[in-house]
């Protein structure tokens, strides 16, 4: 896939699509740096990759219809509900090599909608992985 | 499998609205779609007993 802008992204959370409610998705994913340095004659530190953290945060604009954003997300923040979350950039075609589609069970630990006078109500959520599956990418289409 | 129509307005399990779609949806998904509306049932799966002695 050439370079791109962010046009045509599709973001659902629950099933439910609401890529035409989210204007920004980011991908967290680190591995715990984890020291293991014994003495050495350099004196540089050694680090293995340890326990992965995973979490995705989307901007959403704030809608209160039937089935949508907060008719979506405030229900799974408040059961404490593990969902599903899929993001990938092109909503036009299913997941391929060049549609990658980052897929996983989440839970939505906060949320936080505001607004300000006179701006477009948006707020940011963040989806944190919640089983040892993690996020992970696939190039073929979803269950 | 039971057999669903998408109310929302927004796209469900990548079904546009007004599809109709059949599926084993996990318990606790199917509540959460027919509560926030995005889901009505239009056919309920009969239980496995059920649809075993009409084979």
């Amino acid at each position: 896939m050439p370079k791109r802008i962010a046009l045509k992204d599709s973001v659902s959370v629950d099933s439910v699509d609401l890529s035409d409610f989210a204007r920004s998705v980011a991908l967290a994913s680190s591995h715990a740096r984890v020291d293991v340095s014994g003495f050495n004659p350099t004196g540089v530190n050694e680090y293995l990759a340890g326990p992965t953290d995973q979490s995705v945060t989307v901007e959403f604009f704030g809608s209160y219809g039937t089935g949508e954003v907060h008719a979506t997300l405030y229900p799974i923040h408040a059961g404490r509900e593990i969902v599903p979350f899929a993001w990938r950039p092109d909503q036009t075609t299913p997941a391929s090599t060049d549609n990658p589609e980052l897929r996983g069970n989440v839970q939505l630990l906060d949320y936080s909608p505001g607004a300000t006078r006179g701006d477009a109500e948006t707020f940011s959520a963040e989806f944190v992985a919640a089983d040892e599956n993690g996020l992970a990418y696939f190039t073929t289409p979803g269950p | 499998m039971t057999r669903y129509l998408v109310t929302g307005p927004t796209a469900y399990a990548g079904h546009q609205p007004g599809e109709e779609f059949t599926a084993t949806l996990d318990p606790g998904a199917e509540r959460r779609a027919l509560e926030r509306g995005n889901i009505e049932i239009v056919k309920k799966a009969k239980p496995k007993q059920e649809e075993e002695s009409d084979a």
